[in-house]
């Protein structure tokens, strides 16, 4: 009998330098698809996909929306057609933030053509300036338990800043607001480690701050390019869009309206992925993984498998792990 | 999930199995009626949960449904105390054996949201133009709970109030193993005066559909009670025990099933060219695999290990609120009037507890007083009088002649943010209603693992001795039926003062902590001024000051003597306390009474500690023996105390109560309390 696993697509911010070259080394699976884009790119006048991949890492480019986005989508779908479906069987797809949209693509509710189209685009929506800023910081202890003290204080910390909390993120908390507001929190959040952190290239997603980009996409990406689903869906608030019953002007106005304004809980999606589908197996794509933390931490958060510390995700994780990362050499061979 | 569950119990890894399948066409009423509409659900609900949490993203159904399939402490809603359809963020409080104990709160719950919205109660959880949701079986129809629901509902509506409820039947044609006549429902319901009666078939969702619409529609529009009367199958028997080829031919077995609410949905899917028999197939089977899996998944989690665990929510609630300021002069005096002059004046104990109610319904603008001739006449016993001149018909009624009503009303009003103060008339009376607080009131925390709470302070003037009046009805002394509830708390003041402190207790602790009091009030003290001889006015008290409460629990000790500790309360305390100079003067050494005020959470090492080192203890109980507090009592000082204890109790005869001079011949009296004291003490 086939593992029935839940796959998760990472976000923005997930190829940094580590993963320089991922493509390279990880993209053939997906190389007709990974052509298309870099055609297309090559006739709007872009680097190719492929180009960035072999080039040397530079934040500046490789981090701005309109070369990242389509970039970590390429990554991830090159991992997700590399899973061996004879041995697993997908039950549910979810992502983090831009994973949204990958994971769109990757369920078949938006087909390859207008997946890149709506990824490039909606990645180049601030190619000049970017709208705000976020920053993270974290809600758990040292064992990644939650922790309702730092979640009072960082939640009392937004609301007397005037941000927005932009994603609910395991163990984190991303913060999402106009940069004045971002510096305040610098200064009033107490420091813990290297936070609060400001993710360097990121605008004030999933805030009121996007309501300009949002009524922009609904113009520009019409609901025709959806479709149904072939795999369930899990969105940013938890909501599972299952193949029979989506309706594909809902998604298309979650997907362009909802999901860009407010607040994306990837706490809540991965949550309802554990529960309502109990997959044996949870697989996160690459390129790296960052978002593994997050993952862990939601685990422990759930309880799930008895599983309640740091200690006892990474002790579990070593024998037979129940999150295989496919940014991870090691893991990324049980999947293949 | 159904069948799932019958797999899971032959594992012995499921304890409830009474499920939905055959009433699937629930999943509409669940879609189509907004989760902000509280919905008191019967047992065969499943699909309308499992749709409902399709209202609010990230909910998870399948696996908490689960849950509490395999009884885990992981189960949200109940924490593994019961299989439960239940969620405080769908608004559905928990039910479980709701044969149709559930009706009458439903109603209340549906009466309270106009009035909330109309006295602008700060508390109310409600949405205005919300309405309630109620659904029974056809069986559960004719049980009396239901016919109190459907006849306050009638009653109400009939005077031109809103009563914006729809009903729901679910009527499969089977009580268990018993028919219902044939359209014994619609013929009940269809012309029932200030209902508007909707029949609709379970096994068409498209009839389902648009019937709903109308109710829901017809319901929230005109705020007058709907009965949606659904007609369908029940498959798979009562539950998992029942065996339904013992009173089913196999013929009749076979046409429910071929009537599966699923069938037809799949067929009108197919008709309508919406799925292929293939989609469908597939749909089925994945849904099959994914049910298999959560439930596989949720019988490995925790499940509930110790009598602490279970208990720890007997009591719990987790909306914690602090009390209002206690009233200033200038609102009390504008309230009572030329009264607040009189406030200084030692008063009998109907006066004080009618003082202590006004008090108290300008501090918590969220009670409401209601019950029998409570209003314009102010009761029986002249207690709520002026209550209704005071704060108006919205928050002091009358209700119809039923407790059930007046009690299930009470703990409907209290899930959207009132603290009721049902008045029932005379303690015989309670009898008909004790499910109400017994099986609905009592359990709601303890089934929600306190995310529900019925917060309430039940009055109840009772208890023997009024001279020459009433007989048996009106003089009932027994409370046992108040003995064995977990969490609710019962009180039984003796004289006014105390009643007036007890009082603002029971109502602070029913808005800040959620709880439950029945307030037993001694209806021979009520009027009583004088203690040992006539006007000498020691009965009288003065009105304790507007913030001081007696804790639940203190007990009141009169006295400091060691010769013998006479434990007491209510009339018994008013007896004893004249008994106390004859005792004292034959022993010739002082005595201590106790009046234990509380009868619920009796501290007995405390109690055992102002007994001290006297070794005599007479409990003097009004109640009758068997069953009485006394009793319960005894039992507890002998087997705590450290040392041995010459104890004894002195409580009523088993006997009902007769008219007349007979009244008190078999209850305790002064001259009974005296010769039982000097009998312990002397030997």
């Amino acid at each position: 009998m086939k593992e029935r696993i839940v796959v998760i697509c990472p976000g923005r911010g997930t190829y940094t330098r580590e993963t320089t070259g991922y493509l390279k080394s990880f993209g053939q699976s997906a190389k007709d698809r990974i052509h298309f884009m870099d055609e297309n790119r090559k006739a709007a006048g872009l680097q190719t996909i492929t180009e960035l991949d072999a080039s040397p890492f530079k934040a500046k480019v490789h981090m701005g929306g309109e070369h990242a986005s389509p970039l970590i989508y390429a990554c991830s779908l090159s991992d997700f057609l590399c899973i061996d479906q004879a041995k697993y069987e997908i039950v549910a797809i979810t992502g983090n933030s831009m994973g949204w949209y990958i994971a769109l693509a990757l369920s078949g509710a938006l087909n390859h053509e207008n997946a890149f189209h709506l990824i490039q685009t909606m990645g180049s929506m601030m190619k000049d300036k970017i709208t705000g800023g976020q920053i993270i910081y974290p809600i758990v202890d040292e064992h990644w338990n939650r922790d309702t003290a730092k979640i009072e204080l960082v939640m009392e910390a937004i609301e007397k800043a005037g941000a927005h909390v932009s994603i609910f993120l395991g163990g984190y908390v991303v913060i999402g607001g106009e940069q004045n507001k971002l510096d305040y929190l610098h200064q009033i959040l107490p420091t813990d480690g290297k936070y609060p952190f400001q993710l360097f290239y990121h605008a004030a997603f999933h805030t009121p701050l996007m309501e300009p980009v949002s009524q922009k996409a609904s113009k520009m990406l019409p609901d025709s390019m959806f479709q149904k689903p072939d795999v369930p869906l899990i969105d940013g608030r938890g909501t599972i869009w299952k193949p029979w019953s989506t309706d594909r002007h809902e998604l298309w106005q979650y997907t362009l309206r909802h999901q860009v304004i407010k607040s994306y809980d990837f706490s809540a999606s991965l949550t309802v992925g554990m529960k309502e589908f109990c997959p044996d197996k949870l697989v996160l794509l690459g390129p790296g993984n960052t978002l593994g933390g997050a993952i862990g931490q939601l685990i422990i958060q759930n309880n799930w498998m008895d599983i309640n510390s740091k200690k006892s995700f990474i002790d579990y994780q070593k024998e037979n792990p129940f999150l295989i990362s496919m940014g991870m050499e090691d893991q990324r061979k049980l999947v293949c | 999930m159904d069948l799932r569950s019958r797999l899971l119990k032959d594992e012995g890894k499921c304890f409830y199995t009474i499920g939905s399948a055959g009433h699937e066409g629930n999943a509409v009423f669940g879609k189509v009626f907004h989760y902000t509409n509280m919905a008191f659900l019967h047992y065969r609900s499943g699909a309308f949960f499992l749709e409902r949490s399709r209202q609010i993203p990230g909910t998870t159904p399948l696996y908490d449904m689960a849950l509490s399939f395999v009884a885990s402490s992981d189960d949200p809603i109940s924490g593994g105390r019961h299989k439960v359809i239940g969620s405080k963020k769908l608004n559905i409080p928990p039910q479980t054996s709701t044969v149709s104990s559930h009706i009458p709160k439903a109603v209340g719950a549906a009466l309270s949201i106009d009035r909330a919205h109309s006295l602008d109660i700060y508390e109310r959880e409600l949405a205005d133009d919300s309405i309630v949701l109620c659904s029974f079986g056809d069986a559960s129809v004719n049980h009396t709970a239901a016919l109190s629901g459907f006849n306050t509902s009638a009653w109400v509506r009939h005077q031109g109030g809103y009563v914006p409820i729809v009903f729901i039947c679910e009527d499969n044609g089977l009580g268990i193993s018993v028919p219902t006549p044939e359209n014994w429902i619609r013929d009940t319901f269809a012309n029932r005066p200030g209902f508007e009666y909707i029949a609709c078939d379970g096994l068409n969702l498209i009839d389902l559909i648009q019937k709903s619409k109308e109710a829901e529609s017809f319901c929230r529009k005109n705020r007058t009670p709907v009965f949606l009367h659904m007609i369908t199958v029940r498959l798979m028997g009562h539950a998992g025990s029942d065996i339904e080829s013992g009173y089913h031919s196999l013929k009749e077995i076979e046409v429910a099933e071929l009537n599966d609410p699923l069938l037809h949905s799949a067929r009108i899917l197919i008709e309508n060219k919406c799925l292929s028999a293939e989609d469908i197939l597939t749909l089925y089977e994945s849904s099959r695999i994914t049910v298999g899996q959560v439930c596989k998944v949720a019988a490995l989690r925790p499940k509930l290990s110790s009598g602490e665990r279970v208990m720890e929510s007997i009591t719990a609630n987790r909306k914690k609120q602090s009390a209002p300021p206690v009233p200033n002069k200038k609102d009390r005096e504008s309230v009572f009037g030329k009264e607040f002059d009189r406030l200084k004046h030692p008063q009998h104990m109907a006066k004080l507890i009618n003082y202590s109610l006004s008090d108290i319904m300008i501090r918590y603008k969220n009670t409401l007083v209601f019950g029998e001739d409570v209003a314009q006449k102010g009761g029986v016993y002249h207690v709520t009088a002026n209550l209704y001149e005071q704060f108006g018909v919205r928050r002091v009624f009358n209700s119809l002649l039923d407790e059930t009503s007046i009690i299930g009303s009470a703990i409907g009003y209290a899930h959207n943010g009132f603290i009721p103060i049902p008045e029932i008339q005379f303690l015989a009376y309670f009898h008909n209603a004790e499910d109400q607080i017994r099986s609905e009131a009592a359990t709601l925390p303890f089934f929600s693992d306190g995310q529900f709470t019925n917060p309430m302070v039940l009055r109840i003037p009772g208890l023997a001795y009024q001279k020459g009046f009433g007989g048996h009805f009106h003089n009932d002394n027994s409370l046992s039926v108040f003995r064995d509830l977990p969490g609710v708390v019962l009180a039984c003041p003796s004289n006014g003062s105390d009643a007036a402190r007890m009082l603002r207790t029971a109502v602070r602790e029913a808005y800040e902590n959620g709880s439950l009091t029945i307030f037993v009030e001694p209806i021979a003290l009520y009027m009583i001024k004088d203690l040992h001889q006539s006007k000498d006015g020691k009965w009288n008290f003065q009105y304790p000051d507007v913030d001081e409460e007696i804790p639940v629990g203190k007990f009141k000790e009169h006295g400091k003597g060691n010769a013998l500790n006479i434990i007491t309360y209510g009339n018994g305390l008013y007896l004893s306390l004249q008994a106390r100079p004859g005792i004292e003067k034959k022993l010739k050494k002082k005595i201590k009474v106790i009046d234990l005020r509380w009868l619920s959470e009796i501290d007995i090492p405390k109690i055992l500690k102002a007994i001290g080192t006297c070794e005599n203890v007479l409990i003097v109980d009004e109640c009758r023996r068997t069953g009485c507090h006394g009793e319960g009592l005894l039992a507890n000082l002998v087997s705590v105390s450290p040392k041995p204890l010459n104890i004894k109790l002195h409580a009523a005869e088993d006997s009902f109560i007769p008219l007349g001079e007979a009244a008190t011949v078999t209850l305790p009296s002064r001259e009974s309390i005296i010769e039982n004291a000097l009998e312990l003490v002397n030997g």
